[in-house]
């Protein structure tokens, strides 16, 4: 394993492990999660609006609160007990450090994705027969999308005194494409369209993960300084 | 005489309109334990973070011939894992073997019997011990360490300054920031003294160095 890898993977195994025995984020996005999803469907009309209508826009409601959770925590933990200036002290590139918040921050959002899924399929009464992996696409491509923004924009906010309450007034403008752009291929998913009628969606949520990606990477440096 | 170690020229630091010091030169060479001392607020921790190269200088330069170990006033560990993982993972960053180096510094800093344990459960004095295990892994040319004897009870801070005495004779280059001399007099080989938004010194320091550098202290305290 490269030197590059092999930082990326110490730091997303750290990562998975601290929140394994503290499951603090986790337990929190859950419930989150759960509420999100069973408010939303009680919150309808069921005479006047059918839950496929609001399910895109409730799964990616869930999805992308749920995920902000995780997000705020992701530095945090850096923070206390001055974590950060260890992994700043050793000779790895700093785009590694990020590469390996952003890899722990992918699979704690994926965890929370895959349980809130089934929950989803069992509120809103969806089937999911045969486009299971189209779901998984769109979600696999948007969670990059924001989570490369959420994991920047939390080291960025990280040292300021309301970084909790920073993050999402900070985060949600980036989100809106790719979240938009993802509400609109779910939506033609649980509809059962084809996949050509999404290209146009899935290229321009491909665009916004290159972006994303790229840029978040070249400036996370940027917010090391002191 | 050997290159230096480390060398700082002509720094200094703002922090806003706050100068907190200025032109600040000193080196370190191999085998050199230097004291800095001054009062609260007069910019140690900032020095020391700025010869680490975690912050930097305002003006002024610093070169390093070595890898820096520094301790903190934070552990730079995470509480949900224990002490051996905080070391290992520290092992992992720097590239280096596990293999026996992590056993030989839980024993040598006296965690052998809480290895194990999650130091959330750690008291302080432990807390301290573990820190300044971290900042061995790499086994570090250049160390850094701020107030190491904190928090440490009698025997803590015996094994430490048996630490310290023993990296120096290996050739590493050491700074210690401290309020208490006198409890590093006996390892010191020079002492500068942060007072007043400068650095006089570094100067040499002898067997009478507690005595003499406690006075000069209060000197400069009092004239500063």
């Amino acid at each position: 394993m490269g030197d590059y890898a092999r930082v990326v993977w110490a730091i997303i195994a750290k990562d998975a492990t601290v929140e394994w025995r503290t499951k603090t984020a986790f337990l929190s996005a859950m419930v989150f999660a759960i509420l999100v999803l069973s408010i939303l469907f009680f919150a309808r009309d069921p005479t006047a609006v059918s839950s496929l209508d609001v399910a895109p826009g409730a799964l990616w409601v869930t999805f992308t609160f749920a995920a902000m959770v995780g997000l705020n925590r992701a530095f945090l933990l850096e923070r206390e007990n001055g974590a950060m200036d260890g992994m700043l002290l050793a000779p790895i590139p700093r785009t590694a450090i990020f590469v390996g918040k952003m890899g722990g921050n992918l699979l704690f959002v994926a965890l929370v994705e895959a349980i809130s899924i089934p929950l989803f399929i069992l509120f809103y009464n969806v089937s999911l027969a045969g486009r299971l992996p189209q779901l998984i696409l769109v979600t696999a491509m948007a969670t990059v999308a924001f989570v490369a923004v959420g994991t920047l924009l939390s080291a960025m906010v990280v040292r300021t005194r309301f970084a909790e309450l920073m993050l999402p007034v900070l985060l949600l403008p980036f989100l809106i494409p790719p979240v938009v752009s993802a509400v609109q291929v779910t939506a033609r998913i649980l509809a059962g369209r084809p996949l050509s009628e999404m290209m146009g969606w899935l290229k321009l949520l491909a665009g916004f993960d290159i972006v994303f990606c790229v840029l978040t990477v070249l400036l996370f440096e940027a917010t090391l300084d002191e | 005489m050997n290159a230096p170690l480390l060398a700082a020229q002509d720094v200094s630091r703002r922090f806003g309109y706050r100068e907190i010091f200025s032109n600040v030169t000193l080196t370190l060479e191999p085998g050199e334990v230097l004291a800095l001392v001054g009062p609260n607020g007069a910019g140690k921790t900032t020095l020391l973070r700025i010869l680490a190269g975690l912050l930097k200088p305002t003006t002024g330069s610093v070169r390093r011939n070595g890898t820096i170990g520094l301790v903190a006033h934070h552990s730079m560990g995470y509480d949900a894992l224990t002490a051996r993982e905080n070391l290992a993972f520290a092992a992992r960053l720097w590239g280096v073997s596990e293999t026996g180096r992590i056993d030989r510094l839980l024993d040598r800093l006296g965690l052998s019997k809480w290895g194990e344990m999650r130091t959330a459960a750690f008291s302080r004095g432990m807390i301290q011990r573990l820190a300044i295990a971290r900042a061995l892994v790499h086994d570090p040319g250049i160390l850094l360490l701020d107030e190491p004897l904190n928090s440490l009870d009698e025997p803590g801070a015996e094994v430490v300054l048996q630490v310290i005495d023993e990296l120096a004779e290996r050739g590493r280059a050491i700074a210690v920031v401290t309020h208490q001399f006198e409890r590093i007099a006996a390892i010191a080989t020079s002492v500068g003294y942060l007072v007043g938004g400068s650095l006089e010194g570094p100067e040499p320091v002898d067997e009478r160095a507690a005595e003499v550098v406690s006075h000069k202290y209060r000197s400069l305290l009092a004239s500063g």
